[in-house]
């Protein structure tokens, strides 16, 4: 496929399962013969950077400013109300301060009075902003992230190459984490690829969707257990809706073999392969060893996702 | 009085649902009266862990999303200049198109319509299910619709249904397990809890997230428990410089299990204890 780019996402449902393990094993593989930039889409808990062998120093770092928050000018504001009846995401209360006979620490009843913005709750969106009959809410941008690039350079028998790899981070507390994802995926758009691998995050909400949205192809990775079969079910309803074509790993296939086979069934031609259960991974990866620099089973076995992979796009 | 507790973790797959369900196992052994509600509503697996169906609906979920009424329509371009979730597009002089796909349900473009021309439309976003596991065990379970952008509101609604039934059953225990993350339903569901379990574990990730989700629990002044599963595995050093930035001390510490890995495989996790 020489002269288009390729988006690649791994995605999952379920947490855990080993998409960050396998995204960064397949960026050193395919690394070797593609330009490629990874991109972790995880903004919420992003762990593809730690796979990779850790980044100690990043390029670049940019502020995300995807969210936004009311002001609230409680000079105009005559407490209508308004806002926090038609606020979708409950997150505009009517309160007005009452002195605690008690301690007489300013309380707030919850009865009438004004409007108070719960920034945890908060979209975003301007409902509030857009109903004010008297103008007094106006949106505030905020910075609810940040995104990180950096070059890994590798060498492997004397031959070096590299990779671009960008990250992002959602802020605690902030929304959107949909709207860093789109962020983290223009900046990796800026690079000169062939192949954008890109490790999503698990479930089926926004950041996910972000991730999918313009994606070639989805590993859907599961393991064989009853929620890991379920949740891939989920993820798998999503990507159907929006018509990407998809293949199958199986994580940890051993430790439920009958299982594995139900699914290696139901994946049939779309079954790219399976990975063994090894302990031996939770070692390496606390010593900040990538996968294919050490010399466990489940290396080859990657390996052995990685060329079918490379049917499919054709080399 | 009801005590709430959220089992949350930040990083995925890190024996979030085993934890609660151990917890509320345990609990009920003491017996206490407990609800379990899974608000992991884009992937709920409570239910599965314990050899659970989702039959009956309880109780829907809705939201309002926008309908446009083209008769009313003067294609100003104000709902598509107003949504900052980018799911209105207005090509010049056409006629604005809803993108399902992007819309968060806000309702600011019907708001901001001059001409009453977007209506909204009343659509279901997510399930509620109750399972009783036990005479003092029950298990509610919430299912967002697949592909649901915001599935924050639809925790919301889980909890809150949570709460008014646990209060109808006089439940000593509610948990809450949550979706892994730091974003929207993992706020909604921790928002206001009495306390949390943070469940990790003695990896890199673990560490890195732990850290993240220990930060959101103080924003939203919850306070947090860590809760250490397969702590014989990887290396557990890193874990105790994280609690103890925060002030928070190790709870416990779970081994590795393969008995417990099997169990939660097949789901048949009803035996187990904290």
């Amino acid at each position: 496929m020489s002269g288009k780019k390729t988006k690649l996402v791994v995605a999952s449902g379920k947490g855990g399962v080993g998409k960050s393990m396998l995204t960064s094993a397949l960026v050193m593989l395919f690394a070797k013969e593609k330009k490629v930039v990874a991109v972790d889409c995880d903004a919420d808990a992003p762990n593809l950077a730690i796979w990779l062998g850790g980044i100690r120093k990043w390029d670049k770092n940019i502020p995300v400013i995807a969210s936004a928050r009311p002001e609230i000018d409680y000079k105009k504001c005559d407490g209508c109300g308004l806002c926090a009846e038609k606020c979708n995401f409950s997150a505009i209360k009517m309160v007005h301060p009452v002195k605690s006979v008690k301690s007489g620490v300013e309380q707030f009843n919850r009865v009438k009075g004004k409007p108070k913005v719960n920034p945890f709750l908060c979209e975003g969106c301007g409902a509030c902003e857009a109903i004010c009959p008297k103008g007094a809410i106006k949106l505030k941008p905020v910075q609810n992230g940040e995104i990180k690039s950096a070059i890994r350079r590798l060498a492997e028998r004397k031959k070096n190459y590299k990779f671009h790899l960008v990250s992002g981070q959602l802020f605690p507390g902030e929304t959107g984490s949909g709207k860093v994802v789109d962020k983290i995926k223009a900046e990796a758009d800026k690079f000169d690829y062939d192949l954008m691998l890109i490790d999503s995050a698990p479930g089926t909400g926004c950041p996910v969707t972000a991730a999918l949205r313009d994606a070639n192809f989805v590993i859907l990775v599961t393991e064989p257990t009853l929620s890991g079969f379920s949740d891939f079910k989920r993820v798998l309803e999503v990507v159907n809706y929006f018509k990407i074509s998809w293949g199958v790993v199986i994580n940890k296939w051993d430790i439920n073999p009958k299982l594995s086979k139900k699914i290696e069934n139901f994946a049939q031609k779309k079954f790219l392969g399976k990975i063994s259960y090894d302990q031996g991974i939770f070692k390496a990866v606390s010593n900040l060893t990538p996968v294919l620099e050490t010399n466990l089973k489940v290396k080859n076995e990657i390996k052995n996702i990685f060329k079918s992979l490379q049917k499919w796009l054709g080399r | 009085m009801t005590k709430t507790i959220a089992v949350t973790g930040g990083k995925g797959g890190v024996g979030k649902s085993t934890i609660a369900i151990l917890f509320a196992n345990q609990l009920v052994k003491e017996g206490k009266r407990v609800i379990l509600a899974d608000c992991d509503v884009e992937c709920p697996n409570d239910y599965l862990l314990l050899g659970q169906k989702l039959k009956e609906t309880i109780k829907k979920v809705y939201a309002q999303f926008p309908k446009l009424i083209k008769k009313k329509c003067k294609k100003c371009g104000l709902c598509a200049k107003t949504c900052r979730s980018n799911a209105i597009f207005q090509a010049p002089g056409e006629y604005p198109v809803f993108i399902k796909d992007l819309c968060s349900a806000c309702g600011a473009c019907w708001i901001v319509c001059p001409y009453g021309a977007i209506s909204p439309k009343k659509e279901e976003t997510g399930k509620i299910f109750v399972n009783k596991i036990k005479d003092n065990f029950q298990l509610i379970t919430g299912l967002a619709k697949a592909g649901l952008e915001e599935t924050g509101p639809v925790v919301t609604k889980v909890k809150d249904f949570a709460l008014d039934f646990a209060k109808k059953n006089k439940a000593d225990y509610v948990l809450f397990d949550t979706a892994p993350g730091i974003h929207c339903p993992v706020v909604s569901a921790l928002i206001d809890c009495d306390l949390s379990f943070c469940v990790t574990e003695p990896t890199p990730m673990g560490a890195a997230d732990l850290s993240l989700i220990l930060d959101l629990c103080q924003k939203l002044k919850v306070p947090a428990k860590v809760i250490l599963n397969q702590a014989d595995l990887g290396d557990k050093r890193k874990i105790s410089p994280i609690a103890k930035r925060y002030k928070i001390k190790i709870e416990k510490e779970i081994p590795y299990s393969r008995e417990l890995v099997e169990a939660y495989s097949q789901g048949k996790l009803l035996n187990f204890y904290l």
